[in-house]
Order: structure tokens, then sequence, then C-alpha cells
């Protein structure tokens, strides 16, 4: 039987990255310094700042949202209903019910209103869901964020989810997207700083954490993201993570600490979209382009007078 | 052996002809990794050596998503 490394007890839980196991209270205490360790470390915001959560009514930015708010950090939480049927209608209920219970703001977007569903952009879009869902969210996230005086963007990407990006950008060697892949994108330019507090943690982490600290997440999958490769890739390095442990934290906090220092992001100039004002590198940005083709698509598909 | 498994919002059985099944022969059973997953009886997260009893209950959780 594994004894907690702070009190002695029975261990609840057991890190073989860190070679270390805790009881439920430590696990808790151990996850709560360690995100407020990886703020600080990165200078991603300070107590006096206003903090606006991406959440998504899953066990990461559950989590983060809940972990902040017991580190005293002035975090409010947005949510984006996709207008993806129960998945939806779940998704914020949950977050809605942990913001309710802990007397916390939360803000809720509906894409349908703004531009269309996910699965109607589907529809239309031939590319993965993912990848204009993505955009869009990072699109209103920020432009929410600016319009209501938030300084910071925080996201529950986790170490799976920056190990899996970075293998990917490895493999295909997108110097590009190498060179902007950080814990912190530095606020300018008409975008607000955004963060990612739990890069250091791994999804079993955090569904530890949301299991431990009492969290009701919805624990099943966007259905737009069955088959994802990000998938494939968190399994690939999962088989390295297994045969030895800490592969993975090591993997990015080198290529933090040695490659990234090396690479040049490219200077892309950007401007004000000539719709919406919000920044881009064209005449009009990609979500007004989106929403062009959406408004073209319902005039062609609606009845002729 | 038999085992009911609550996962992903839904509840399966899962049947064993060995008589002495541990936690990691369930996750295995179900082509998940402790890496990545782990279960629980009530508020218990069992270890992976952790014997199951016939019949029981568990929760299973996987922490992978994608997107």
């Amino acid at each position: 039987m594994r004894k907690c490394y702070k009190c002695g007890q029975k261990a609840t839980v057991y890190l073989p990255q860190h070679r270390i196991a805790f009881c439920k209270e430590h696990y808790i205490e151990w996850y709560l310094k360690r995100v407020e360790e990886t703020i600080k470390e990165f200078r991603m915001f300070g107590k006096g700042d206003r903090v606006l959560v991406a959440v998504s009514g899953g066990k990461d930015s559950l989590s983060l949202w809940d972990a902040l708010y017991r580190l005293g950090y002035d975090a409010d939480g947005f949510y984006i209903n996709l207008g993806i049927g129960e998945y939806s209608k779940r998704s914020q209920l949950a977050c809605e019910k942990f913001a309710n219970q802990r007397g916390l703001v939360l803000h809720v977007f509906e894409l349908e209103k703004a531009v269309a569903s996910v699965p109607a952009l589907k529809e239309l879009e031939n590319r993965p869901a993912c990848s204009f869902c993505g955009q869009l969210k990072r699109y209103y996230t920020n432009k929410f964020a600016k319009e209501r005086g938030y300084k910071v963007v925080a996201t529950g990407h986790n170490l799976d989810d920056e190990t899996a990006v970075l293998l990917s950008n490895v493999l295909s060697w997108q110097m590009d997207y190498l060179s902007r892949q950080s814990p912190v994108l530095s606020e300018g330019e008409g975008f607000v700083r955004r963060v990612k507090p739990l890069v250091k943690f791994s999804e079993k982490e955090n569904a530890l954490y949301a299991f431990l600290a009492k969290i009701e997440y919805v624990e099943e999958e966007c259905p737009f993201a069955e088959g994802a490769s990000s998938i494939e890739h968190k399994k690939l390095l999962s088989l390295l993570e297994e045969k030895s442990p800490g592969t993975k934290l090591r993997f990015y906090m080198d290529f933090l600490r040695r490659m990234r220092p090396m690479l040049k992001a490219e200077q892309v100039a950007l401007r004000p979209c000539s719709l919406c004002g919000e920044p881009t590198t064209g005449e009009v940005c990609s979500v007004c382009r989106l929403k062009e083709r959406v408004a073209k698509a319902s005039l062609s598909s609606s009845p002729s007078s | 052996m038999k085992v009911r498994v609550f996962y992903k919002g839904s509840l399966k059985e899962l049947e064993f002809e060995k008589e002495k099944v541990r936690v990691s022969d369930l996750l295995m059973a179900m082509g998940l990794s402790p890496e990545y997953a782990f279960v629980v009886r009530g508020e218990d997260i069992l270890p992976e050596g952790e014997l199951i009893k016939d019949g029981e209950e568990l929760r299973v959780i996987n922490a992978i998503s994608g997107g």
C-alpha cells in the first residue's frame, strides 16, 4: 500500500512521472500549489487582474476555474454554446451549476445567434469541425474579453493537449506554429493576453482533481471530436509515457527552454478587419468571411417569392 | 465473473473468464491505459493492483479528450 508523501496516511493517487503519492486532501493541496507556481513561473497574471476563463463544461476548464477561485483570483467564466444538441445543453448546464454553487459570474454566448450552430457550419465547411470551431471560439472569447475589460483569457489546455500539438508540429516541421506555441500569448494588436495555467498537468491529473474536488463535469466527448488526430497523437505519447514516466513533461518543458528561444516567429502585419474591426492579416477576417458564406447559403436555400 | 461498469454516461456489463480480476485487467479489457484512465468504487480511486469483486458496479473515467 502506497502512503501519502505528506501525511503518511493511505494514498489515493500515485503520480508515476513525479514518483509521488498523495491522499485526497494533499493531492488537492499539491494541485493548487502547482497551478499557482505555473501562473507565477510564466508571469501569466496577478491577483488584481480580471481573468476570463473559457469554460466548456469539461474537466480541464472547470478544474482550472475551481483552482483559480480557491486561490483567490478574480476569475469569471465564459461559455460558448456551440448548438450541438444535447451535448451543448448538458455542457452549459454543468457550467451554470458550477458557477451557481460557488457564486461565480458566468457569461453565456450563443454561437447560433452570432453565426450559426457547429452542425450547420459543418454542412457548409469542407474542413474538420475542430478547425473552424477553434477559430470561432478564439475570436469571440477575445472580442468579449476586450469589450468587458478583462485583462487575460485563461484556457484549460493541458500537458496532453500541448504535447499532442507539439508532436504534430514537429512531425510536419511547422516552424511558424512551433515558434508561437507557448503557455502565454502576449497581448497587443487587438488581442487580449491568453494563458494556459494547466500546461504542466496531464489530462489524468486534471480528471483526478475534478473527481476529488467533486466537480460535476461533462464526461462525454464532443461528437465532432471523434476521430480527431489529436486523440491518436495523445495515445501514441501515452505509450511512451507508460514506458518512461515523465516523457511528456520533459518533451514540452525542454521544448520551451531549449528549442523555442531559437525559433523566430514570422512577423505578420495585422490590421483591423474592414467589417468587424478585429485583427486580421487580410482585408476581411476569417470569421466575417465565414459569416458571409452562411448568409449566402441561407439566401440560396430560402424559397423564392 | 461479471462486472458492471459505468462509463461515459452509460452502464455496460463485462464478463471475465478468470476469477481474480484486477483494476489493470478491467482497463485492458476496455482498451484503456492506466496512463490516462482510472477506476472508481464509490468515492475511492482504486489502485491498478486492486482486486475486483464479482458482480460489483464500478465507474471508469477516461481522461483523454480530443478537439
